[in-house]
């Protein structure tokens, strides 16, 4: 009675069918109508206590509206998912979330964003702790110019953590990364391809001990098979930290996601074009049923 | 039987579809020029480079001798040697990195790193700190004062931007003045190496700033936002990343604005003058302010300037010492390019 075949591995390795992280697809098949299970997707048991609360969260880009409007709940120990298509202000959107706004000059962000019940983007909160907190893993991977002990050490040192070989270890390990390194940890980050370069950022980002995990599109510069690597990586750190992941790729939210977040670009008056969040769901209801009809649009490939 | 061994018949190759003939080769008579132009253009160039070598080579070959290179001055050409000018040159050099490099990195740093970053939420730091009311009298003043900083800082960096690309072609003589009116009159350092190299720093100090700020801005910005996503200030991640990565950059650099400054000769006529010393200078740059100013290229003027013909000879040999330690100066430059530089 050996089976070769896993069907949930068979669908997985498929680059191509949305396969939804969330269980069975028997609603998946046939999109309804908007609005055909009114109150029935509102009720989410299965998302845990929110982590961060966005109230009308607002990017400014010097004179232009970059992002407006973005009222959502982040839950903990899932996984976010923040899709939609070019220019929508999504990664701007997740850059708020560890205050990496702030350093782009020009940058104003407005509205609030609780993290348990603390508002981050307070002018009283100190960035840079909250930073070493809520960590993050961006779209190219970019190791430091040292050795891959180095690339783990920097940041412990930086948070006042003990750079021990055991957690430097861990940090691999916890990244997938360790068997493939464990040999050669003095060796240049840039050494390794670009997919263990990706997980070598997020075993740095593992490494001091974040509560949060943002990632930027991280699979974006990477071929399919370090992609279902990561993917799978970023499943198994979920048991252990909020992860908030920007993805342009629908197949991939829909594979790894608990809770998916649509944005879209909506024309201002002035010609500007502004990143709004138009919504927000379990990942089977937004790519089963999605309420808004731009969600179904973009999911369904008719737009983006 | 021997039918069904017969072979299928080999499958026709499909017609190809029907294109235009291709071209022959033709003539082009105006790439012809142009690339002759341009090989005869570099090879007046070569010529001339290869005719002043030569030159040099043969006129000052003969006179080149360790007893050259280890003998000081003298009056008589045949026992007159290079060794105070070699000696005078390092310690010059020694004297002028020890000021241009620290201040011109630490402006390159400044320019590059800290001058353009966002000032948004330090503005809205100190608004608040103001309209709460709570700081007063010298507070107060403090805080107004920074905004205004704060606001003006951008046109500030714009014009040190612009005056400092205008300073690195400013002729070498202009420097020999300032260094003469500031070091020498102002601060009344007698006219010596030290006046020579600190001149000299003043010199190659828009150099510097401009390589290292090349090299600093050539690391990726990616490497300092990973550093400070992980919870880095932004001094950790320039000391600890970004200055490191682009150290090589800087340090070939240095080297460059180095050269330069060792083959100079204006400023250190204008600062020290040409004078006849048969003194030995100290290698000790500590004893910089009592040695009288004296570098390989004064004493090649100072010899060229002499009406014996013997004299020219080791001029020549001085100047192929000169050459020499350039071209070392610029192979340990190209060496440490190529060997650190990191492609992104």
């Amino acid at each position: 009675m050996t089976t070769n075949v896993d069907p949930e591995k068979t669908a997985k390795d498929s680059p191509i069918e949305i396969h939804l992280a969330t269980g069975a697809a028997d609603g998946g098949a046939s999109p309804p109508a908007a609005g055909a299970q009114p109150g029935a997707t509102s009720a989410e048991p299965s998302l845990g206590p929110p982590i961060f609360r966005l109230h009308d969260l607002g990017v400014w880009y010097g004179n232009h509206h970059a992002v407006k409007g973005v009222t959502m709940e982040v839950p903990k120990n899932a996984i976010t998912a923040l899709i939609g298509p070019s220019g929508c202000g999504k990664s701007t959107a997740l850059r708020c979330l560890n205050r990496m706004n702030d350093l782009i000059p020009g940058a104003r962000v407005e509205g609030r964003v609780l993290f348990g019940d603390e508002d981050l983007l307070s002018s009283d909160v100190d960035p840079v702790d909250l930073r070493g907190r809520i960590g993050m893993v961006f779209q190219k991977p970019n190791p430091f110019p040292k050795s891959i002990k180095d690339n783990l050490e920097f940041g412990m040192k930086v948070n006042g953590i003990k750079p021990t070989a055991e957690r430097v270890e861990q940090a691999l390990v916890d990244a997938a990364l360790w068997d493939e390194v464990k040999d050669r940890l003095k060796a240049e980050a840039f050494s390794l391809s670009g997919g263990q370069q990706q997980r070598l950022c997020i075993a740095r980002a593992i490494a001091v001990e974040p509560e949060v995990i943002l990632m930027d599109e991280p699979c974006s510069a990477l071929d399919p098979i370090a992609t279902l690597a990561i993917e799978d990586l970023m499943k198994k750190l979920a048991e252990r930290y909020t992860l908030v992941v920007v993805t342009h790729n629908m197949q991939q939210a829909a594979r790894i996601s608990d809770q998916v977040a649509f944005m879209t670009v909506e024309g201002t008056a002035e010609g500007n074009r502004t990143g709004v969040l138009a919504e927000v769901g379990t990942a089977r209801q937004i790519f089963s049923a999605p309420k808004d009809p731009r969600t179904e649009a973009y999911i369904t490939g008719r737009v983006g | 039987m021997s039918t069904l061994e017969t072979p299928a018949p080999p499958p026709q190759p499909p017609a190809a579809a029907t294109v235009r003939p291709l071209a022959k080769k033709r003539a082009r008579p105006s790439e012809q020029l142009f690339k002759w132009l341009v090989v005869g253009l570099t090879a007046i160039t070569m010529a001339m480079l290869i005719w002043l070598l030569t030159s040099v080579l043969i006129r000052g070959a003969g006179s080149i001798s360790w007893a050259f290179l280890t003998d000081k001055p003298s009056s008589n050409p045949a026992k007159a040697g290079f060794n105070s000018a070699l000696r005078g040159s390092i310690v010059l050099m020694m004297v002028t990195i020890f000021f241009a490099w620290p201040i011109g990195v630490a402006a390159a740093l400044y320019l590059e790193k800290f001058a353009a970053q966002s000032a948004t939420l330090t503005e809205r730091r100190l608004r608040e700190r103001l309209a709460t009311g709570r700081v007063t009298g010298l507070g107060a003043t403090w805080a107004r004062t920074r905004l205004w900083w704060l606001r003006i800082r951008p046109r500030v960096v714009h014009l040190v931007d612009v005056n400092i690309s205008n300073l690195a072609a400013v002729p070498s003589i202009i420097y020999g003045l300032l260094g003469l009116a500031i070091f020498v009159g102002v601060l009344g350092i007698s006219k010596s190496l030290l006046a020579g190299g600190l001149t000299l720093a003043v010199l190659i100090l828009p150099i510097i700033i401009i390589a290292a700020r090349e090299a600093l801005r050539a690391v990726p910005m990616s490497i300092e936002q990973g550093a400070m996503a992980l919870g880095a200030t932004r001094w950790q991640a320039v000391r600890r990343q970004v200055f490191p990565a682009a150290l090589p950059g800087i340090l070939t650099g240095t080297i460059l604005a180095m050269s330069r400054a060792i083959g100079e000769t204006a400023p250190l006529i204008v600062v020290g003058g040409v004078v006849y010393s048969t003194a030995v200078p100290s290698l000790n740059p500590l004893d910089a302010g009592n040695e009288a100013l004296l570098a390989m290229p004064l004493q090649i003027y100072f010899w060229t300037d002499q009406p014996q013909a013997s004299f020219q000879a080791i001029a020549a040999a001085g100047i192929i010492v000169l050459l020499a330690t350039l071209l070392v100066m610029n192979l340990a430059a190209i060496i440490l390019r190529n060997r650190y530089s990191k492609r992104w």
